[in-house]
């Protein structure tokens, strides 16, 4: 097997893996940097991501507030002292995009346009017209061809971490040309795979989000973390679940249900207002917003389409003008895929899963328990998510941290040597031999398309907006039967280049690894916080046994081992999470209080 | 009115060059819908019928390009292309025009990528500023003047349309141009010099007889006919100017 | 290992008759070939200032060949031939014009071929009045 030697390899080339890279070579020009991708970057999945990057910009605005507003949208369930280093850094990682040409939205005076986002307190996110995810995605893409220390192997699929002597050691890929092995031989790896809504039936996602980098971490014994936490986004195209991005309603629009109703009122987040007002009613966090639409449909107000119920984003009010300046794409998607004009009629939605919370473990330097790994992006949790994101913190979380993972990686990979050649070729020759294994199987019965949709309805009937304990056992029990068919796979594609049948066997292993982890630490969180709500006799936030991190072991083949972690509380203990009218009063009253203790310390 | 019918039929140009001398059709039956994209169609020729059909695919909303191929003989991206607008059928479905096959509906898209790389496309700043001075100003105006050249997807459908591209692949291309003058066109960029020989060479602007397609076919509407046939002015008066200014203008 | 794969076997396809695959690529060969009706007309006028340039029989036997029925067909063929070849090429005039603006606003390429058009027509008119004007 061929064998390129690097100080750092990166796994994944979006916008965290781009970041990630530049980091490096910026860190040290010397330093050997392999970029390692199933697709081309500009194909990655951050090319979606639409509504846009947070940082505190206005003069009215606090690094206080946006951190307050993330830890009240993660319920509590951030690790607060990263998301203290997170809003303090976000502000120079979007001036660091500006100068690299990222074609950021302005406001008359030259000066960088800011807008409202839900959950946020004051207007904070950066916006490249309805697109920020695609400009951001090809502005570090073009930028990363400057330096020629960053090496590209695209179009390479990832089989697996090579692990020797209690650290990684590099990554075996497959050149997806021609079927080939290469061992990329490196003393620190990045993991920025990307998230795993494929998982799920109905999502925003593109094909390529999987969790397999993920899975890899997993295999190796690093654990899972709140994998439980998946966000249902409210405003989703029926039957696709294309995404409609949050800046629908952060430029004004409204949800309403069959009776052309405004229905978020009635749940905790009015009064409405005509005008969006943060952090209330359509302004209001994501899981509030998919749970008011679930409790609308079982009281059958929503409205009966052919994909399923829908509510309606009403954006008639907006004007064709600022539709066309701010929401264009979405326009386009409305027109193109459903025959709706958002300026004459409005839009059908329902919510889909969009963004997994949890991931692969890692510290607020992004490091993993595992020497050498770090991981940065959907694919890890570095604590500043929690149990819900607020939106356009995930844009500027690849910057940030994609930053850190850079330099931390490669202040590492100065301090190590390579591990030994033959004993890193031997890890790689059986990583080989497994990834070759459904190439070889004559005997099989299954269909890799049959057990991965089989997959993603089980995940959306267990591991829905709501959850029983029933239905999550149900698909604890439906995934371990998927597992074991998938040893069965038998492939239609027996040919060595391009063989993507086998490619997306691998991957349907590296999903039921994703999703055991998340069903099974959902199951036995006995509590309701942010996006994971329980209808049986859990439906309330427990901090006295759960305000923790759940942790997800690889046990070998069977069901995953859930144990726990601490959170890291420093300056906001766990509140109310209200929103509205309720959630000015709420944070009113912590203020007071703020000052109190402020002036007490004083 | 007729009813919709219960299914349609795709013939896809199949390639597997370790079975295969050469490409060959193949005709594949799939049921109709009519939200219906080419894409599900094939995924569903791919899942349920012959898992050995390979093609690109991943965001399906026509903003990632993966999926460009040719359809009816015209270059589309087959997640917004409808079966609805293409009854009854059979649908054509070939991979990208002007690149070799690779497998099935995949090109080798080498050329593309090695072009895009050689075009310095990043910016190359006009006055030093650090992060602490905050961001370059820019009014909505000057950003008018390249964001629309900035939303180019690399789908290459542009280079499929482009009949000089297919006669001589030395010819750098719509995509890759309307890149480069984006960034020349970006108030922040200092670049337009570094970037003139590439212009200049005769598979710069030179090779383009304005044909046109590109932007026919463009789906983002970066109208990169434009992008290059603009820019015909510009090389041409560089290349006087060099005689007036001995230093040269591009130099 | 040789570095070579046997695996990979990219086929190219021929570009031979390109241009009748698509509608659009045969408009612009047609495009093109006015090219040749301009060329053709230039050849019928300079031959007339060559004919003025000898004497009065010369010129009068250039007027009598453009009389003749051949050439009134030739000269309808070529109207014909001019009239595509503007109507393309103000289609395709405003791609090689830079953006611009007016009053805040892009000019549409639209805008841009139909003020090509409405010089054409004014033009000719002018023409027209000025040599039906100097026959009187």
């Amino acid at each position: 097997m061929e064998v390129i030697k690097a100080d750092v390899a990166i796994v994944g080339a979006g916008g965290g893996g781009l970041r990630a890279a530049i980091a490096v070579a910026e860190r040290d020009p010397q330093l050997s940097i392999v970029l390692v991708s199933k697709v081309y970057p500009m194909r990655s999945h951050t090319v979606a991501a639409e509504g846009g990057a947070a940082a505190v910009t206005q003069a009215h605005d606090s690094l206080d507030a946006h951190f307050h507003d993330t830890v009240a949208g993660g319920d509590w369930l951030c690790d607060q002292d990263v998301v203290e280093y997170f809003v303090a850094h976000s502000h120079e990682e979007m001036v660091q995009m500006e100068h690299w040409g990222c074609p950021w939205n302005r406001k008359a005076d030259g000066h960088v346009n800011v807008r409202a986002f839900g959950g946020m307190k004051i207007e904070r996110t950066w916006f490249a017209a309805d697109k920020s995810g695609f400009h951001m995605l090809h502005t570090l893409f073009q930028t990363s061809i400057k330096y020629p220390s960053i090496r590209r192997l695209d179009e390479h699929f990832c089989v697996d971490l090579v692990v020797d002597e209690g650290r990684v050691q590099g990554v075996v890929a497959i050149e997806i040309a021609t079927g080939e092995f290469r061992l990329v031989q490196a003393k620190a790896v990045i993991i920025a795979t990307g998230g795993a809504g494929r998982v799920f039936r109905e999502n925003t996602n593109g094909g390529i989000v999987t969790g397999d980098g993920m899975a890899l971490a997993y295999r190796h014994g690093v654990p899972l973390r709140d994998m439980e936490f998946v966000q249902y986004h409210p405003t989703c195209m029926p039957g696709t679940g294309l995404l409609f991005t949050e800046a629908c309603r952060g430029e004004g629009g409204f949800l309403l249900n069959k009776h052309g109703y405004r229905y978020l009122q009635d749940y905790g987040l009015g009064p409405a207002d005509p005008s969006p007002r943060n952090k209330a009613m359509e302004l209001g966090p994501r899981d509030r917003l998919s749970q008011a639409y679930w409790h609308e449909k079982r009281e059958g107000r929503t409205i009966a389409g052919p994909h399923g119920d829908v509510v309606h984003l009403d954006l008639r009010h907006l004007g064709e003008e600022k539709l066309r300046e701010r929401l264009p794409q979405i326009c386009e998607l409305a027109v193109q895929y459903l025959g709706v004009d958002p300026a004459r009629q409005p839009i059908p939605v329902l919510p889909a899963v969009h963004y997994t919370m949890g991931g692969i473990v890692a510290n607020g330097r992004t490091a993993a328990p595992l020497p050498g790994l770090y991981s940065v992006g959907e694919c890890s949790s570095v604590g500043i998510h929690g149990a819900n994101r607020l939106g356009s913190n995930s844009l500027t979380e690849l910057l940030v941290f994609g930053k850190v993972a850079g330099e931390e990686a490669a202040a590492y990979a100065k301090t190590v040597p390579h591990g030994s050649a033959a004993a890193v070729a031997a890890l790689a020759d059986d990583a080989r031999g497994h990834a070759l294994a459904p190439l070889a199987r004559e005997d099989g019965n299954e269909r890799t398309s049959t057990l991965r949709r089989e997959m993603a309805q089980s995940m959306e009937d267990g591991c829905g907006i709501y959850r029983t304990a029933a239905a999550m056992q149900a698909t604890c029990d439906k995934l371990a039967e998927l597992k074991e068919r998938s040893r069965r796979v038998r492939l239609d594609d027996r040919s060595k280049g391009w063989n993507t049948d086998w490619l997306l066997a691998i991957e349907l292993g590296y999903q039921l690894d994703v999703a055991q982890a998340i069903v099974h630490s959902a199951l036995q969180r006995c509590e309701s916080r942010g996006s994971h709500q329980r209808l049986d006799d859990y439906e309330a936030r427990d901090d006295a046994n759960f305000l923790k991190h759940s942790l997800a072991y690889c046990t070998g083949t069977g069901a995953p081992r859930i144990d726990y972690g601490p959170v890291t509380i420093t300056s906001s203990p766990p509140g109310k999470r209200a929103y509205g009218a309720a959630g000015e009063q709420a944070e009113a009253e912590r203020l007071i209080q703020q000052e109190a203790i402020d002036a007490r310390v004083a | 009115m007729p009813a919709s019918p219960e299914t349609i039929d795709l013939d896809v140009l199949r390639y597997r060059p370790e079975q295969d001398e050469g490409p060959v059709w193949q005709r594949f039956a799939v049921p109709y819908a009519s939200d219906m994209s080419v894409l599900q169609a094939l995924q569903h020729i791919k899942d349920e019928q012959d898992g050995s059909l390979t093609f690109r695919w991943s965001c399906r909303m026509a903003i990632c390009g993966s999926c460009g191929m040719m359809v009816n003989g015209r270059p589309a991206l087959a997640c917004q292309t409808f079966l609805r607008d293409m009854l009854p059928g059979p649908v054509r479905v070939e991979p990208l025009a002007h690149f070799p096959i690779e497998r099935d509906l995949v090109v080798n898209a080498d050329d593309f990528i090695r072009k895009l790389e050689s075009i310095k496309p990043y910016l190359i700043p006009k006055s030093p500023r650090s992060l602490a001075d905050g961001e370059y100003l820019q009014t909505p105006q000057q950003l008018a003047q390249f964001e629309q050249y900035s939303s180019c997807i690399n789908c290459m459908l542009c280079y499929s349309a482009c009949p000089q591209y297919g006669l001589d692949d030395a010819f750098t291309g719509p995509g890759v141009l309307a890149l480069l003058h984006r960034y020349n066109a970006d108030s922040r960029d200092g670049g337009r010099a570094a970037r003139m020989e590439i212009l200049n060479a005769e598979e710069g602007v030179w090779s383009c007889t304005a044909v046109g397609y590109c932007s026919e076919v463009c789906p983002k509407h970066v109208d990169p006919a434009n992008a290059v046939n603009q820019n015909k002015l510009n090389s041409a008066m560089d290349y006087f100017l060099r005689f007036v200014s001995p230093r040269g203008a591009s130099r | 290992m040789n570095g070579k794969s046997t695996v990979r076997r990219p086929y190219v396809r021929p570009m031979g008759g390109w241009w009748r695959r698509d509608p659009f690529f045969m408009r612009y060969m047609i495009r093109e070939a006015t090219a040749l009706a301009v060329l053709a007309y230039a050849v019928v006028l300079t031959l007339g200032v060559v004919r003025l340039a000898q004497d009065e029989a010369a010129w009068n036997g250039w007027l009598d060949a453009l009389r003749s029925p051949a050439s009134l067909l030739l000269h309808a063929v070529l109207l014909v031939a001019m009239f595509v070849h503007a109507k393309s090429w103000f289609e395709i005039m405003p791609k090689t014009m830079p953006m611009l603006f007016v009053g805040g606003r892009r000019v549409a390429a639209s805008t841009i071929t139909r003020i090509g058009w409405a010089a054409t027509v004014l033009a000719s008119v002018v023409l027209i009045a000025l040599a039906w004007g100097w026959r009187t």
